[in-house]
């Protein structure tokens, strides 16, 4: 060492409890935060080359593999794309009913997953879920008690539960009947009321004074919290429909990382997940949802990504109570699946997965067979605000030991559910001290 | 590396209830088929599955033989009322490509090599096995097959050498079953 300054390197193996794995990256210039990268996530270009060539109703079954987590989001962006490049749209009546109650299986599923076994760990002072089991085993076992409930909705609805099967575009093969459906009321109720337990704990837990101004967007609809289909809306004043996505967000490839980051054009980063859906549909949560969050203290608008625990708890709530709600008015559609004729022509398509806004374009032959396919997850999207919020939590945590500062750089990542499954390698968090 | 290790007579007085119609061994395929190696697991128990059709299961209904694609806490349920498990999955800790580890950890704990391994889920199959344990919800006896892959990137099939040990492996695993079922 030449200099008094030193450089030191923390390393982690991997970066635990975010799905997947990928790197981090932060220099530091003497009391500077000189670079922040993050390489946590390969678009699926491998899925976009392998759709080409395939057949239009092939889509839902291949893009539902993309992730373990989300396959439902996947499928559902995926038909919707796939209708609309056919001129059909399913926006209102049993089908639809029918996919919303699927899709909040999986967020139940998903959030429960992320609320208790990865979130959780990080406020009660735990490496993981197994280490935290030995102390809150109550915990742990209503985290699994949740996901088991959005689990039996998927297996009914989607056919199986994981990579689900029973989606086509145009509807189902197989439209659940009434008296099958009965059979989730039971645990959804069960689930419903762990889940407004689960937004009271959250309330309870400490979070960092973090306040983020980055742009949010989410779908949006005037009458209904966004999942299945809505405009495209930031609280920037972005309004447009999914087919208007490609003109007004711009992938730019980064050189440190495989993945393309997402942009509003000539505005710069936003994040998209449960804070933004929150954010612009608060009026739109059900009343349940809404005392939910009134009771834990949240406001219309949450800016703190630490929070979002809680905000995905009262999303559990939401969707526990949607999910009964939509059995409960069910009617039986005349047909599981509308028929969708294929056409030269490309569609969009727009669902919120549980971590934020799934698009896909494909471009189809007359004969259906995809010609172009691209597909923009909610992580890709996410990369540069995680980046930005890293850079803010680095720089108010300077005096910090390396330890806890990593710790507390792997938690700003979590905030954000990011999944990582297509990522290139295991994660490796280095901070150098300049 | 488990010699002598002697297969537990009877149940153990808290044991959940056992589940309807769940054979008394589950043999689970785990992975990823799209991206390459990771897709081992489920290549031994496709392999397995078709030699058990074929032939029809071993002991009658015995052993079940399962693919599975979704994250791991799923495992838990899918294991739910076995005795006995026997998990297949693709591992990188760094040994020769193809490599085939076996450790059984229905006692001892899940070792580094098989934790945060190479698994592309947000909680790891090691991590849902020692989750299962702290929550006695796992079976008696877990035997864990690592295959150690070449290649994880997204694509379709297995790299040459993975390919090559998954007949001898899904032999060893159906082997393994048999002891465990009788």
């Amino acid at each position: 060492m030449s200099e008094a300054r030193r450089t030191r390197v923390i390393r982690t193996d991997y970066l635990a409890r975010v799905e997947g794995e990928g790197a981090m990256y932060v220099k530091l210039d003497g009391r500077e935060v000189a670079e922040v990268k993050l390489r946590i996530y390969e678009p699926p270009r491998f899925f976009e080359a392998l759709l080409r060539g395939r057949a239009f109703t092939e889509a839902p079954d291949i893009t539902a593999r993309i992730c373990g987590i989300c396959p439902v989001a996947y499928q559902m962006s995926a038909v919707r794309a796939m209708e609309d490049a056919c001129g059909v749209a399913i926006d209102a009546g049993p089908l639809r009913d029918l996919r919303r109650l699927l899709y909040c299986g999986e967020w139940i599923e998903s959030h429960s997953l992320h609320v208790y076994m990865l979130h959780a760990p990080d406020f009660l002072g735990y490496a993981g879920a197994v280490e935290m089991a030995r102390d809150h085993r109550e915990i742990v076992e209503q985290g699994l008690q949740m996901k088991k409930a959005g689990n039996a909705v998927m297996a009914l609805v989607g056919g199986r539960e994981v990579h689900p099967i029973n989606v086509r575009v145009g509807g189902f093969y197989r439209a659940p009947a009434r008296a099958e459906l009965r059979t989730l009321v039971d645990p959804l109720e069960r689930a419903r009321e762990t889940a407004l337990a689960t937004a009271r704990w959250a309330a309870t837990l400490e979070f960092p004074d973090v306040q983020r101004a980055t742009e949010l967007l989410a779908l949006s609809e005037p009458d209904r919290y966004p999942i299945d289909l809505g405009r495209i809306r930031s609280d920037g004043g972005l309004d447009i429909a999914p087919a208007e996505f490609d003109a007004h967000v711009v992938e730019e490839h980064v050189e440190h990382s495989n993945a393309l980051h997402a942009r509003i054009r000539e505005r710069g980063t936003y994040l998209t997940g449960p804070l933004a859906r929150y954010a612009l549909s608060f009026a739109q949560l059900r009343p349940l949802a809404r005392e939910a969050a009134r009771e834990a203290g949240l406001g219309p608008v949450c800016r703190n990504p630490f929070q979002s625990i809680v905000v995905r708890a009262v999303e559990l709530v939401q969707a526990c109570d949607e999910a009964l709600a939509l059995i409960d008015g069910h009617v039986e559609p005349d047909a599981p699946a509308v028929e969708v004729i294929p056409r030269r022509s490309v569609g969009h398509g727009a669902t919120e997965a549980p971590r934020g806004l799934l698009y896909h374009r494909y471009e189809i032959d007359d004969d259906g067979t995809i010609l172009d396919a691209k597909i923009v997850p909610p992580t890709s999207q996410n990369q540069l605000a995680i980046e930005e919020d890293l850079r803010a939590v680095v720089e108010a945590g300077l005096d910090l030991p390396d330890e806890q500062l990593s710790l507390r750089c792997e938690q700003t990542i979590r905030n954000h559910d990011p999944c990582i499954s297509c990522a290139t390698h295991f994660l490796k968090l280095t901070v150098d001290r300049g | 590396m488990v010699e002598g290790d002697v297969v537990a007579a009877e149940a153990v007085a808290d044991d959940p209830a056992p589940v309807t119609g769940q054979p008394a061994v589950v043999v689970i395929g785990v992975g990823n088929a799209l991206r390459r190696d990771d897709g081992a697991g489920l290549a031994v128990a496709r392999r397995l599955g078709a030699g058990v059709n074929a032939a029809g299961a071993p002991g009658g209904a015995a052993i079940a033989v399962l693919e599975y694609e979704g994250e791991p806490l799923g495992l838990l349920e899918l294991w739910n009322g076995a005795r006995a498990v026997v998990l297949v999955d693709a591992i990188r800790s760094g040994a020769a490509p193809g490599t085939i580890h076996r450790v059984d950890v229905s006692r001892a704990p899940v070792p580094a090599l098989l934790r945060g391994s190479s698994s592309t889920h947000a909680v790891g199959v090691g991590e849902a096995i020692e989750l299962a344990r702290e929550l006695g919800r796992l079976p008696e006896r877990v035997v864990v097959y690592g295959v150690e892959g070449a290649c994880f990137d997204a694509g379709e099939g297995l790299t040459v050498e993975v390919t090559e040990g998954v007949d001898s492996l899904a032999n060893a695993v159906m082997r393994e079953a048999e002891g465990l079922a009788a």
